[in-house]
């Protein structure tokens, strides 16, 4: 939602002008606005009239913000004085200079605290709630006894507003002395279970500052949290999410069942299948095979977690967009896909508010559609880009439509394959935008799901910026076509042929030495109908005028095609017989479409004709050592350096295999994934999402990775949670201890949990990516020891035993679904865990 | 853990205007802004400083000219800080008064330190409700320090009790009856104050559309969506219960999508009938809920690639629209921009009216009184037009601009990255009514010749290959290389379509208009009815019947896109 100021400065027309005149006096404003010699200031602080009092203490603080502390520091008497004074007023601003100060004179400081403890027992709630803030907001940890003494009073106290205050000091008093924790947690129980909603909001925040990992405290509260969780303002909502998705993660297992899929959803080519596979497996495993295909996991979700993921539902719609963010999260790591479908929207429509906001929720919406991409197509319109996008903004928008470009219906495919191609030719606005639209192309082909015809769409769309005269974009398109060629060099026989073509289009010499590259690359493949002489042949005509990255290109073009053809032909022996030959079907289809290419060479050179294959030895030959003599006498030292050392190379024949070796070395496929998969493992709604690895491996300081989910029958008794128990005690106290008493054996639990807790959560998280060797070891020994226990696999234990033998995996028919889902996100492979404890109990 | 370490401010010119730490040791201001300014404009709102001790990521907005940092030494939820960041201007707009001024912020530490303080408690946002904070700190009383304390009634919103407000009014507050005073409660609504009183009570909605539509060089709109604000004045006394109904033609439903709500707003009431906020309002000025409209319907899609481009194409309901022809004229160094304007917006309404219209609109919030339709409902005018035509970097000048049709000034200097094309009010009525039989709109056009670096080097380039382009390939069509000897021939026939081709890489690929609108939304949702339930609100006197206003308004900020 957009703040009222920006909206104010919509309806405004005036806002404009006075904002600009402001700029226009604040030149002239810069100079100091008056101020008392200290004398005269020291005259008003000790003045017995409020009035002057008020109007000291107002200049103080204002040089406060001004000046360096040294400059307000001699006041501090004078200032502190005022703390007894009856005026409300006074007594905040005395506060105010009070914690500013009060660090630089912890003496002077404590002899205001007695009057600060009188307030504590005021009528007034609010200076109450006041002096208790201020109290607990004095860095001087001699009074720590006294601050936890006056939160244990603010926690009992009847004004809902001194008790948010007593919640919100328990963390500032911890830091003080740490040693008061036992008091203070028990006064945050307290708290926690409070009827008022934004005192639990602010108990649930110092929570999460003082002990996280003391759920315990939070069992006997959980249900009315969750109920008051849409009356609390957006931080506490905020600080409760956060504590729920660990919580849920810790305290409710993941659970399956199976349920015999909607006949609706039972796809068709499954009944053949089965009818087949009858015959060749033993009757067991298809039946089991058969339990398989028309059953469908689903995740049973505990009713108090249902509760949570039902009450979130309301705050879809909150104006915050860290709320919306966390109810997705919240989704997203505890609830089902359904649950995250209806946040989908909301998370879209945060990319209508200030461009701060829209930058950072882009970064989310990217991270939920890495893995859930299909919601995400409704709202392409969102994803568009615009002119007026900054950098970061339209980088994350391409690859949002890169993203939902597999899953989209064929219109919308064409859609944003023209939107892409608009930006790669046509913005030359941005050559960065040219060139990120032109990756996007290429992602959009590379993906999987992408159809080939398609695939091919978007190599022409590619191949048509060769001959642009833009060199961001040639280069960036050759880059990119590269790579899908090195990707599937068979199906791209005749994209090489193209691109040579190409070669009297492309001007820049980054983009002829790209291509000539390319056919040298592909100068070993069908060597019936390689294109790669011919190549050399024409370019060899006009090496002289080539630039140098080019000529450089010429020259190993010429040397890997003389490599290939000593190979092809060892001096000695005729060669014919050893050459491979190529399926016929295809070489045909491939010499009909690129027939005319080589008919207008056999025209143009009639040296290369059909009979004169024979010859053909020579004509590389001699084309090879042309090269070299034009080269030898090239101005480029580098260009005569690599020639003299091809040449060293290529005299003997006995070098020949070395040569190979050089020259033709397998080249990696390169992979070009989404930029945002490096960011994948981190938490949404995480700052180290939006930072990525620049804040280290492991996230940024303080980041938290996901809690792995508790293992069945390790999850602390959900009797806990049932409020009976602790509502028939009366007191808060009371309460607590019931409390405290009950969760007695589940802290053993908590314990073991933690320990547990340490093993990553799943391979894609990267801070558990340090400590994943290890681990993976020790699931692998543990997997060894108690063969019998199989059931009860962790998912170390899995990723182990796939590496040793995959044999287990097909004893038992019914986890090999399982397995297969285990690499589509980490929520899915901790179904497993659960699922097969469930079978066990099964 | 804590979100919030300390909050930085600077003025427009990035001097320091406030800087207040809530925990921990953060970076200085002084060191942290010189690293903020190091970053390329446009600033992303989350920076990460690994070389500040401790490593700082750095939070920072923008808002009214004045920069908002917030420094964080360890990972906390990035929107949790920017939206406390976009509250705190909120908060601090709604006490010192809008707009946000440096000068205000100087003038009044006092109030300003008390609202830090009590916003955020230990790094913990506390407290960000303006009304809550009313409660507890007092807004600086213009009025008062206008009349020099005389004791006059004041027309600003005062969280006092009538009898403290005659107080208050003398100087400075008085002790023991500060805002605070014992006897009073804190309010049962967290977002109101308590005790609201005002001597005349007044509602004002403001919806707000921002219009973003993208147009694919066809003229066929790719999308076309309206964000609406739906903005919020109560000045009404007591705890009222107010129900805003909104209407539109195909069903509020059906327009209204992914809407954000106030936290006051019901939301059942909402899911059961569409169109129907109900609420209790925070007092003063607040934005109850956000919107958006799709306005080309769930079938944009189909439509895009069906072949009639003319119906869709009519469909879309907005003001302007703009479209762009490069590579125009013997060496394609021309282009031409045509604006095209709808004739929905002058209608019935001849220029003088128009005019008038306009003069009315300028009023501001003046304008839109007693409810729906008034005069600029029926005639909506078009103001503050601006074609926008951003051009590549390569692009040295531009010559020749000229508008060939329609009127308007057209800003450019050479070496600037974009053109400027401002029409005036007036000028598009004069524009519109030399079309008014037609009733197709009217259009206006620019036309200009840009210029490339220097010519020179762009032949070096073209030279510098040895085979040079002469066939434009498609794949498609069968191979014809071009030979080298045929070359020389053709090369003085085809150097025309060099230059075409070399000069388009300096063509704008788009253009983008800005207006704003008074009185009509694209979307057509309307406001049918605002009241007041009288059996649930409190404290409003029986028989009063606060005065309603409502305004409308369509703001399109270089929102209307075309691409060529």
């Amino acid at each position: 939602m957009e703040s009222i100021s920006r909206i104010s400065s919509l309806l405004e027309t005036a806002r404009d002008l006075t904002l600009e005149a402001a700029r226009d006096a604040s030149n002239v404003r810069r100079a100091p606005s008056k101020e008392l010699p200290s004398g005269q200031l020291k005259k008003l602080l000790d003045s017995r009239t409020e009035r002057d009092v008020l109007e000291g203490l107002r200049r103080v603080v204002t040089m406060s913000y001004r000046q360096p502390p040294s400059q307000t520091l001699p006041f501090f008497s004078h200032v502190i004085k005022n703390v007894a004074s009856p005026s409300l007023q006074v007594k905040k601003l005395v506060y105010i200079y009070l914690l500013q100060h009060a660090e630089h004179e912890p003496d002077t400081a404590l002899l205001s605290i007695n009057t600060i403890q009188k307030s504590l027992t005021d009528t007034n709630p609010q200076l109450r709630a006041l002096a208790l803030r201020v109290m607990s907001s004095i860095r001087v940890p001699v009074i720590s006894q006294i601050v936890s003494l006056g939160i244990k009073r603010g926690s009992g106290d009847m004004s809902p507003y001194v008790r948010r205050a007593a919640a919100l000091a328990i963390p500032k008093c911890y830091r003080l002395d740490p040693n008061t924790e036992p008091q203070l947690l028990e006064y945050l129980s307290t708290l926690l279970g409070d009827k008022q909603y934004f005192v639990t909001g602010a108990a649930v925040a110092s929570f999460l500052e003082l002990c996280p990992d003391r759920l315990d405290l939070i069992h006997p509260h959980y249900r009315s949290l969750i109920r008051k969780l849409s009356d609390m303002d957006e931080w506490g909502q905020l600080a409760t999410l956060r504590l729920m998705m660990v919580y849920g993660r810790k305290c409710f297992p993941r659970r399956t069942r199976k349920v015999k899929r909607a006949a609706g959803t039972a796809n068709t080519n499954s009944k053949p299948a089965k009818s087949t596979r009858g015959f060749y497996e033993s009757e067991s495993e298809s039946e089991e095979e058969e339990m398989e295909q028309d059953m469908e996991e689903i995740t049973v979700l505990d009713p108090d977690l249902e509760l949570l993921l039902k009450n979130c539902q309301s705050l879809l719609q909150s104006r915050n967009a860290a709320v919306v963010i966390a109810v997705a999260r919240t989704y997203l790591y505890l609830g089902t896909p359904e649950y995250l479908t209806q946040a989908i929207g909301p998370l879209v429509s945060l990319l209508r508010s200030a461009g701060d906001i829209q930058h950072i929720a882009l970064y989310n919406i990217v991270q939920v559609c890495l893995t859930h991409p299909e919601p995400f197509v409704k709202y392409y319109t969102h994803f568009l880009v615009r002119s007026t996008d900054a950098p970061h903004i339209w980088r994350l928008k391409l690859e949002l439509l890169t993203l939902i470009f597999p899953h989209a219906q064929l219109r919308l495919q064409s859609l944003i394959l023209a939107e892409l191609s608009h930006f790669s030719h046509s913005g030359s606005l941005d050559p960065a935008l040219v060139k990120e639209s032109v990756r996007a192309i290429g992602r959009c082909s590379q993906s999987p799901a992408t159809s080939p015809h398609t695939s091919a769409r978007c190599l022409k769309l590619l191949l048509k910026h060769i001959g642009s005269a833009d060199t961001h974009l040639v280069a960036e398109s050759l880059e990119v076509i590269r790579h899908l060629i090195q990707r599937d060099p068979n199906a791209h026989r005749t994209t090489v042929v193209r691109l040579a073509k190409h070669l009297d289009a492309a001007t820049s010499p980054q983009a002829r030495a790209s291509i000539i590259w390319l056919v040298g690359e592909f100068a070993g493949i069908d060597p019936e109908n390689n294109i790669a002489a011919d190549v050399l042949r024409i370019l060899v005509q006009g090496f002289a005028d080539e630039a140098e990255p080019a000529k450089l290109q010429i020259v190993l073009l010429a040397a890997k095609v003389y490599v290939h053809h000593l190979t092809a032909n060892p001096p000695p022996e005729p060669p014919k017989v050893e050459e491979p030959k190529p399926s016929p079907s295809p070489l045909d289809n491939f010499q009909e479409e690129q027939g005319g290419f080589r008919d207008e060479h056999l025209e143009s050179s009639p040296q290369i004709t059909e009979p004169q294959q024979q010859e053909k030895p020579h004509i590389i030959e001699a084309l090879y050592n042309y090269v070299l003599l034009l080269v030898r006498y090239d101005t480029s030292y580098d260009l005569r350096d690599r020639a003299r050392v091809y040449k060293a190379l290529l005299a003997t024949t006995t070098s020949t295999q070395l040569a190979s070796l050089l020259l033709l070395a397998p080249k990696p496929v390169p992979h070009i994934p989404s930029p945002s998969e490096t960011r994948r493992g981190y938490v949404l709604g995480s700052a180290s999402l939006v930072i990525g690895d620049e804040g280290g491996v492991g996230g940024l300081r303080g980041y938290e990775d996901l809690p792995r989910w508790v293992k069945e029958g390790e999850e602390p008794d959900p009797a806990l949670r049932d409020e009976s128990a602790s509502t028939s005690s009366s007191t808060y106290v009371s309460k607590y201890e019931s409390a405290r008493n009950m969760s007695a054996a589940d802290r053993l639990d908590a314990a073991a949990g933690g320990s547990s807790r340490m093993t990553p959560d799943s391979m894609l998280s990267p801070r558990s990516l340090n400590d994943m060797g290890g681990n993976v070891g020790m699931g692998g020994g543990g997997g060894h020891a108690s063969k019998e226990k199989q059931k009860e696999k962790t998912l170390d234990d899995w990723l182990a035993e796939e590496e040793k033998d995959s044999q287990s995996e097909e004893e038992t028919d019914s986890e090999e679904g399982e397995t297969e889902e285990e690499s589509e996100y980490e929520t899915d492979s901790e179904d497993e865990d659960e699922g097969e404890g469930d079978k066990l109990i099964k | 853990m804590s979100a919030i370490e300390a909050l930085y401010l600077f003025d427009e010119h990035n001097t320091p205007l406030l800087e207040h730490t809530y925990i921990g040791r953060p970076p200085a201001s002084s060191t942290l802004l010189p690293l903020y300014l190091a970053h390329p404009n446009p600033r992303p709102s989350l920076i990460y400083l690994p070389n500040t001790n401790p490593p700082t990521l750095l939070y920072s907005i923008v808002q009214d000219q004045l920069l908002f940092l917030c420094p964080c030494s360890s990972d906390t939820e990035p929107l949790q800080v920017l939206e406390f960041l976009h509250r705190v201007a909120d908060v601090l707009e709604d006490f010192l008064g809008p707009p946000l001024l440096a000068s205000k912020i100087e003038g009044n530490y006092d109030v300003v330190a008390q609202l830090l303080n009590e916003m955020v408690d230990g790094g913990i946002i506390a407290n960000t409700e303006p009304n809550a904070l009313r409660d507890v700190v007092e807004a600086p009383n213009f009025m008062k320090s206008l009349l020099g304390g005389v004791g006059l009634p004041s027309s600003t919103p005062s969280s006092l009790t009538p009898s403290v407000t005659t107080f208050s009014m003398a100087g400075r507050p008085s002790p023991r009856l500060g805002p605070t005073s014992a006897t009073q409660t804190s309010s049962p609504v967290p977002w109101r104050r308590a005790n609201v009183r005002h001597t005349s009570n007044e509602m004002y909605v403001d919806i707000v559309e921002t219009l973003e539509v993208t147009l694919s060089p066809s003229g066929r709109p790719l999308s076309a969506i309206a964000n609406g604000t739906i903005a919020f004045t109560a000045k009404v006394s007591g705890i009222p219960d107010l129900i805003l109904q909104l209407g539109c033609a195909g069903g509020i439903h059906n327009a209204i999508s992914l809407p954000v709500f106030h936290p006051c707003v019901r939301l059942n009431r909402w899911k059961e009938r569409p169109g129907e906020l109900s609420f209790v309002p925070p007092d003063g000025r607040f934005v109850l809920a956000g919107y958006e409209v799709d306005l080309l319907g769930s079938a944009a899609l189909d439509s895009f690639s069906a072949s009639s481009t003319a119906k869709s194409q009519l469909k879309l309901n907005v003001p302007a629209t703009v479209s762009v022809h490069t590579s125009l004229g013997s060496t394609g160094s021309d282009f031409e921009v045509r604006l095209q304007l709808n004739p929905h917006f002058t209608g019935k309404s001849s220029s003088q009216s128009n005019t008038a219209a306009i003069g009315k609109g300028g009023l501001g919030r003046g304008t839109g009184f007693a409810s729906a339709s008034t005069g600029t409902t029926g005639s909506p005018a078009i103001e503050e037009m601006i074609v926008n035509i951003p051009l590549p970097a390569s692009v040295k000048n531009v010559a020749d601009l000229r508008v060939v049709r329609g009127t308007g000034d057209t800003g450019y200097a050479p070496g600037d990255r974009s053109i400027e094309w401002r029409i005036s009010s007036r000028e598009i009525s004069t524009i519109m009514a030399q079309d008014r039989g037609g009733g197709i709109g009217a259009t206006a056009t620019l036309r200009g010749t840009v210029i490339g670096q220097d010519d020179d080097s762009s032949d070096a380039l073209d030279a510098g290959g040895p085979v040079i382009l002469t066939y434009d390939y498609d794949d498609d069509q069968a191979a014809q290389p071009s030979l080298l000897p045929s070359m020389p021939k053709q090369h003085s026939t085809d150097a025309g379509a060099k230059r075409v081709k070399a000069n388009k890489v300096l063509m704008p690929s788009c253009a983008t208009v800005s207006f704003s609108v008074k009185g009509w939304l694209p979307s057509g949702i309307r406001v049918e009815s605002l009241n007041v339930d009288q059996k649930r609100s409190k404290g409003l006197g029986s028989g009063v019947t606060p005065y309603k206003g409502v305004k409308y308004l369509c703001v399109s900020r270089r929102g209307v896109e075309c691409r060529c």
